[in-house]
């Protein structure tokens, strides 16, 4: 153990859907302060992985360790994961009808920050966030992610992550369905999100984003673990290269 | 409460005293007495009748039931209770309340200008006193051949009566309080029969808030049952438009039959809301009558059971003309044991040509023992009609509920906030003051409730 603690240290970790092991030894450490990217095939299992970090229980850990904080997080609710600085932005987040964003952003702020905000100091706070997304004023009366386009649930996602202020955000293919400019934005945002206490894990597709959020660390998922990691230059040759050179590349090693 | 007030209700005795003790008119001693005459000639329900499925009607002993009468004496200074009084603030902008709080009787200052363009907002009581001619002709209009409301036709001693003269616009809703204590001490339990009557003229516009309730009380629900038996009467005349909420928000003895026929006329509209919270068995009809053609209803119905309530509630929407529409949307949600049955029937008749009608029923089950049936029937013998209905029974979403728990919300908070909005949907819908927040907060008080 090195003197400094893993804010993030995933271990060993096997995961099942419905009888169905998904995750198969995933190892990853993640310090306060880091950037780390994790790309990756369609059907990998990196939302299977966000998933399990923040507590869905369809995903069952069937053995390692989540430690999140120098604790085992495993057996804890998905609530008691984010009051304790967790937070994933959706891949696909549900829409809650007749649930209004203002309604949810006050008390989830409230239940993260364990005390009311007073309203109007929540409110400047609100709107200093969303000029800076570039959400609209009607959001806020709107129900959660109901009929927002794919390019608006995002935004509010990040906007919400932005008021939470997570140690560790997870984002999982936040720039998937991005137009140029809000990718622009949305990444402004994540990096706001970015400081020596926190930490970021950033699930792409695409070199795109990480033009704009720089990694420190790009790990490769295949098949329910990670089979590569490099520094931020791993993601370039990824994009030049694709996945299968990664593999060739793992199976001929395994040869010699 | 005095002896001499309890008199057994069944008895053709009562409907004679009633005439007599408040100076009736003979014609209205008649109509009672008719309709006491057809009570008697009806069989009462069973639990095996269509229409009274799951409602326990086997259960309620008549016998034992003594009538009370509300509002013997004008009381301007009564105490209200202290959640309508609360209620009464989100209704800043109202045209007048009339409320009867057990004996007591409160009447409306309507203001000098709605007094001299003829609307009329008074206790059924003072209307059949002081508008007996003007009244007369709606207590007969809509005939019934249902046990419960010939009961209450035969019975009736207390309610509201609006008049809103053609015309005549009304931007304030009037507010309405029929409130009682279901438990008098005694080992019988008791039984009231308000009635209210709304007639708005052609080419009017006005709104109602008529809010059905009894004292929560000290005693477990082991003693007696009590009866609320209401019948609601809205003649929507040409072109007239009419916005009214109910609230049914009973203690935990009393069985309350409900009964509300709105009949709608050409060109005109109603808007209703109906929010059922609590009783021991609520069992409630709505019958809306499209009458001539382009006549449009809007129902929204909000149930929100717990323990062991009983909610069973049946609407009826009646297409006689052509060119009409009507829509409703019903919203249960049952915590604890409680159960609910949603029978909707859309009757489309043969002459009803070119008619919309929707219906949408949607339940949510929080208690494990929780129950919804929801039952459509669709009688449509116009062909060329738009028609849908629909209907969901189910839990909460869990996917809605992780969303929020891993944004730090625990799981009963998280679900809270579902069922809210579950309902909120629908009062978006309601735009009577500010119906909607009072409506909101009525909800969330009783989802906190254990
Ligand atoms: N609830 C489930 N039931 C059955 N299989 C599941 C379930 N959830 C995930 N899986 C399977 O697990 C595998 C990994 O899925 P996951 O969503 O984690 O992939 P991903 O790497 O995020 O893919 P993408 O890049 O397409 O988002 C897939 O084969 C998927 O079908
Ligand atoms: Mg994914």
């Amino acid at each position: 153990m090195t003197a400094k603690q893993p804010l993030l240290s995933v271990q060993n970790l096997h995961v099942k859907v419905e009888d169905k092991e998904i995750l198969k030894g995933v190892d990853l450490n993640i310090y306060a302060g880091e950037v780390h990217a994790i790309m990756g095939r369609n059907g990998s299992g990196k939302s299977t992985l966000s998933y399990t970090l923040i507590g869905h229980p369809r995903y069952v850990v069937t053995e390692g360790k989540i430690l999140f904080k120098g604790v085992d997080i495993v057996e804890m609710t998905p609530d008691q994961r984010a009051r304790n600085g967790m937070a994933l932005a959706f891949q696909y987040p549900v829409a809650i009808p007749g649930v209004s964003v203002s309604n949810f952003l006050r008390a989830s702020v409230k239940a993260i920050r364990g005390k009311d905000v007073p309203v109007k100091e929540f409110r400047q706070e609100l709107k200093a966030q969303m000029k800076k997304l570039g959400v609209a004023d009607e959001f806020l009366g709107r129900y959660i992610n109901d009929g927002f386009s794919g390019g608006e649930k995002k935004r509010i996602e990040i906007l919400q992550l932005a008021l939470l202020k997570p140690a560790l955000a997870v984002l999982d293919e936040t720039d998937s369905g991005l137009d140029i400019d809000a990718l622009k934005i949305v990444s402004e945002g994540i990096n706001n999100l970015s400081n020596p206490e926190t930490a970021i894990l950033l699930i792409t597709h695409y070199q795109r984003i990480l033009n704009y959020v720089e990694p420190q660390f790009v790990h490769v998922f295949q098949d329910g673990r990670i089979v590569k990691s490099g520094g931020g230059e791993l993601s370039k040759e990824l994009e030049a290269r694709g996945y299968d050179w990664v593999l060739q590349e793992l199976t001929s090693s395994a040869v010699s | 409460m005095s002896e001499s007030k309890l008199i057994n209700t069944f008895a053709r005795e009562r409907v004679d005293n009633l005439a007599s003790q408040n100076g009736e008119p003979s014609w209205l001693k008649e109509l009672r007495v008719s309709s006491w005459e057809a009570y008697l000639q009806t069989p009462m329900p069973t639990g095996r009748d269509e229409g009274w499925r799951k409602t326990e009607i086997d259960s309620l002993d008549l016998s034992t039931l003594n009538a009370i009468d509300l509002s013997t004496k004008n009381d301007l200074k009564a105490k209200l209770p202290d959640w309508f009084e609360t209620a009464l603030t989100f209704f800043d902008n109202h045209s007048g309340v009339v409320a009867e709080v057990g004996h007591s009787s409160i009447s409306a200052k309507l203001s000098a200008d709605l007094v001299s363009q003829g609307v009329i907002f008074c206790s059924i009581k003072q209307a059949l006193h002081d508008h007996a001619e003007l009244i007369r002709p709606y207590l007969s209009k809509i005939g019934s051949d249902q046990k419960f409301v010939l009961m209450n036709k035969a019975l009736f001693n207390s309610g509201t009566f609006l008049y809103v003269p053609a015309n005549v616009e009304i931007e304030g809703p009037f507010v309405s309080l029929t409130h009682f204590t279901s438990l008098n001490g005694a080992p019988n339990g008791v039984a009231i029969f308000p009635r209210l009557i709304a007639v708005l003229g052609k080419h009017s516009k006005a709104s109602l808030v008529n809010v059905l309730s009894s004292e929560q009380g000290k005693e477990s629900k082991s003693s007696s049952r009590s009866l609320a038996n209401a019948l609601v009467e809205v003649h929507v005349e040409a072109g007239a438009k009419f916005e009214y909420l109910e609230l049914q928000k009973f203690d935990d003895n009393v069985f309350a039959i409900t009964r509300t026929h709105n009949q709608v006329e050409q060109d005109a509209v109603i808007k209703s809301l109906t929010v059922a919270i609590g009783g021991s068995q609520l069992k409630g009809d709505i019958v809306t009558v499209l009458n001539a053609h382009g006549a449009s209803s809007d129902l929204q119905g909000i149930v929100l059971g717990d323990t062991d309530e009983h909610y069973s509630f049946n609407t009826i929407q009646k297409h006689n003309a052509p060119n009409t529409t009507s829509n409703i949307n019903f919203r249960v949600a049952l915590k604890g044991n409680a159960q609910s049955i949603y029978q909707g029937i859309i009757e489309v008749a043969k002459v009803a040509q070119k008619t919309a009608a929707f219906q949408s029923n949607k339940n949510l089950l929080l208690g494990a023992e929780a129950r919804a049936d929801s039952i459509p029937k669709l009688e449509i013998l116009a062909d060329d009609v738009k028609c849908s209905h629909g209907a969901t029974v189910g839990p909460v979403d869990r996917e809605q509920i992780f969303y929020l728990m891993s944004r730090g919300l625990a799981a009963p908070e998280a679900e809270e906030l579902i069922v809210t909005g579950f309902f909120r949907q629908i009062l978006e819908a309601c735009t009577i003051g500010r119906a909607k927040e009072w409506v909101y907060d009525v909800l969330a008080e009783k989802i906190h409730q254990v």
